[in-house]
């Protein structure tokens, strides 16, 4: 049997499903005769999860691939400008520990190792952090200041950056582009049955007030109740609660104290007695939420530490609670569905992996989506072992925050630089810079989701010294490291002079839009 | 910053401006915006390009006049050596106040009082002694009024070349007699491939709309980049 692929019945809405369905209607022409028909199917009662406000730099590509305008995206989806993340009270939890994790790379990056050299400095006067003395990033997120300027086009930077969003609207955003411009067909209702063909493959979803649908590939979006991979395929979930303690949100929406109030172009993430709060700026609020563990935290605790960091505001809002179950299926493609977003899987929101996961699914998917059901097990296959090697990294990176912390004044902290639960591969590449600074060729597969720099940034933001001392050599190229640093300090000079602030760039774009070229 | 007071007749009864100053006002503009209606007058001896506002980030059309900040390669032995002046600057030392004029369908004529061009002893006067506008006044008002039409039929057109694309960002690289070099960025022109490429239906309603011509004359325009380069060349040598 050798059907084609000729339609994509997607299951669920929210972010992970329009995503997904737009990236495959983009790619596949489905707004055309000979395109692939995409078909989105979405319950009516199903309320969006609303989190996961914070993006990666990938989300420009993402857009500019579905043919989006950026100035419609900020306008619509009360969206700003996202420059990395400022890690507070992470080291020891006093009130001036913070290191910043940005976007941009560290100066010279591709020409030659600065950490050992920084490493070298400590002690001398005018020493900076890494992050700081490294990358002219830092300067713009504490001054907060956008990384573009009205004159640049859309999805141009003059420092690399990201996007905060609110994800209800991105969600409508994203459905209104998907249905009107690029011909996905969108049904509203209820599944209530998955039907299976003689191979083992979905024949077609029923569903309450239509006919069933039937597909060549499904993709389930169904959020955490993963309705085809987990509960049809009966794919098992691989917790690595015993690696990332986190395993409840509460999250409220702060409203700034009046429509001028600047907006952070960072995310800030503060360490709290059992977990840390995030703090994102949107237009018209922030998302702020603690995720912590139960284990060392009652709920009641963790609202009087969410209380404290919110302020006087706090009494007025509503809380809202959400599980976090981290971990993720142990496969993401069984026979003809293929699961994205937390239907595949979740990790604490430390690293804003949950969007970037979805938009390299989509991405993967759309990209590589095979021609026919012969060659279907062959792209599965693939599909399945990029990302369990993704998922086992961004957990190694997660866990990296935790074990290089030196707060003791909870268990929650102490346990986690518990040897046994620290995985086997992050061991090894401890082991390994204790003598040099994390280097690309540690991460050498095409599928890597953090790179070396963002390694260094938070080794040496929390005080990591990999030892030079046996090869002091490393430090020969001494002119190379000083005109960087120099370097850096003009470009930061530059930067801080030239960009305005973020609050003053995101209503310029109300206003008049940036050009697309 | 210029103070602006609104023209009136009686507190502006003696005022006089000297045209021999008035050009003064872009002796250091390297760019200079225009409209589009000057075009055919700019184009025989200046480049027309597009820059982006710094305020707005929106295009504006400006005469290319000097390839550094602060240089008006035109402006030689403290005088204006090109044969046509901008309307920008021959509309010195007055301006439209546009908040007012958006109600009241009026328009509001202020004087830039710092404006060195102004005085009591030489130069043009506003107003005869009975209080009524002087013909120099009304040409003011007139070139105020061209700039202000201007600025919509600049509107449209920056309108028609974002949305048919025809935007493009202009590179140069230009190494002077002297061996000395610039690369020039923030500019833009017309993307003649992408002008090219365009069916039947646009190009008609371009030319119905009267904007292929002036597309065309900023193509053209672009030759005198040479004539930049050589007043360059001798203000160096």
């Amino acid at each position: 049997m050798n059907k084609l692929t000729k339609k994509v019945v997607v299951v669920g809405g929210g972010i992970a499903g329009w995503l997904t369905a737009g990236r495959l209607a983009a790619k596949h022409k489905s707004n055309t005769e000979q395109g692939l028909t995409v078909v989105l199917v979405e319950s009516p009662n199903i309320p969006a999860i609303g989190v996961g406000e914070g993006t990666w730099p990938t989300m420009r590509s993402t857009l500019s691939a579905l043919g989006i305008s950026e100035t419609d995206f900020i306008r619509e989806c009360d969206a700003s400008f996202k420059q990395g993340a400022k890690f507070a009270k992470w080291v020891d939890g006093s009130e001036d520990d913070f290191y910043y994790h940005p976007l941009v790379l560290p100066q010279g990056f591709s020409q030659g190792d600065l950490a050992a050299h920084w490493l070298a400095k400590q002690g001398q006067a005018g020493t900076k952090s890494f992050s700081e003395d490294v990358c002219f990033q830092e300067s713009v997120c504490e001054n907060g200041l956008a990384p573009k300027t009205i004159r640049t086009p859309e999805f141009a930077a003059v420092a690399n950056y990201a996007y905060h969003l609110d994800s209800v609207k991105f969600s409508v955003f994203l459905q209104k582009h998907c249905t009107e411009k690029l011909g996905v067909t969108h049904i509203i209702d209820n599944v209530t049955g998955v039907n299976s063909a003689p191979n083992g493959d979905i024949s077609s979803v029923s569903t309450e007030n239509n006919a069933d649908i039937t597909g060549d590939l499904f993709v389930d979006c169904t959020g955490f109740s993963s309705l085809l991979l987990g509960q049809h395929y009966q794919v098992p979930f691989k917790s690595c609660s015993d690696v990332l303690f986190i395993d409840t949100a509460l999250a409220v929406q702060v409203p700034y104290d009046d429509a001028d109030s600047p907006i952070a172009s960072h995310t800030v993430s503060t360490g709290q007695e059992a977990g840390w709060i995030w703090d994102i700026g949107l237009q018209h609020r922030r998302g702020v939420g603690y995720v912590y563990s139960s284990k060392y935290s009652s709920e009641e605790q963790a609202r009087e530490v969410l209380a404290k960091y919110v302020g006087d505001k706090f009494s007025s809002l509503t809380v809202r609670k959400i599980p976090i179950v981290s971990g993720h299926r142990e496969k993401m493609w069984q026979n003809n569905c293929v699961a994205v977003g937390l239907s595949a899987g979740f990790l604490e929101p430390l690293e804003a992996s949950a969007l970037v996961m979805v938009e390299l699914s989509a991405q993967m998917i759309s990209e590589q989506l095979p021609q026919s059901r012969d060659i279907m097990d062959i792209a599965a296959k693939r599909f399945n072992e990029t990302f369990l090697y993704r998922w086992e990294k961004i957990i190694d990176f997660l866990k990296l925050h935790y074990i290089l912390s030196k707060r003791t004044d909870n268990a929650f902290w102490t346990d986690n630089r518990n040897p046994e639960s620290i995985p086997e591969s992050l061991k090894e590449a401890m082991a390994l810079w204790q003598y040099r600074a994390p280097a690309d060729h540690d991460f050498t597969s095409n599928n890597e989701v953090f790179p070396a720099a963002s390694y260094q940034y938070v080794l040496y933001g929390m005080g990591f010294k990999s030892d030079y001392s046996q090869n002091t050599y490393a430090l020969d190229n001494i002119d190379f490291a000083q005109h960087q640093f120099a370097q850096n300090k003009k470009l930061t000079d530059k930067a801080v002079s030239t960009l305005p602030k973020n609050r003053e760039l995101i209503n310029k774009i109300i206003e008049f839009g940036f050009n697309r070229i | 910053m210029a103070s602006l007071v609104a023209v009136d007749n009686k507190k502006h009864l003696n005022t006089k401006v000297d045209l021999n100053k008035v050009e003064h006002h872009g002796a250091n503009l390297p760019l200079i915006p225009v409209v589009l209606a000057e075009f055919i007058h700019l184009a025989v001896q200046y480049p027309i390009v597009l820059t982006k506002n710094g305020d707005t980030g929106q295009f504006v059309f400006s005469a290319m006049l000097g390839f550094e900040e602060n240089e008006n390669l035109f402006w030689q032995q403290a005088q204006w050596q090109g044969l046509y002046v901008p309307l920008q600057i021959r509309r010195q030392p007055f301006f439209v106040e546009t908040s007012d004029a958006k109600h009241h369908n009026e328009l509001a004529v202020c004087l830039n009082t710092d404006s060195p061009a102004i005085s009591e002893e030489i130069g043009q006067a506003l107003f005869d002694e009975k209080g009524d506008e002087s013909s120099y006044f009304k040409t003011v008002k007139a070139n105020l009024t061209q700039l202000l039409l201007g600025e919509k039929e600049n509107k449209v057109l920056i309108a028609t070349l974002t949305s048919m694309a025809l935007i493009k960002p202009m590179s140069l690289d230009i190494t002077f007699m002297n061996q000395s070099a610039t690369k020039l960025a923030g500019l833009y022109t017309i993307d003649e491939v992408k002008l090219a490429a365009l069916n039947n239906e646009q190009v008609l309603s371009l030319h119905q709309s009267g904007l292929l011509s002036a597309i065309h004359t900023m193509m053209i325009s672009l030759g005198q980049i040479h004539t930049l380069i050589d007043l360059k060349n001798k203000s160096l040598s």
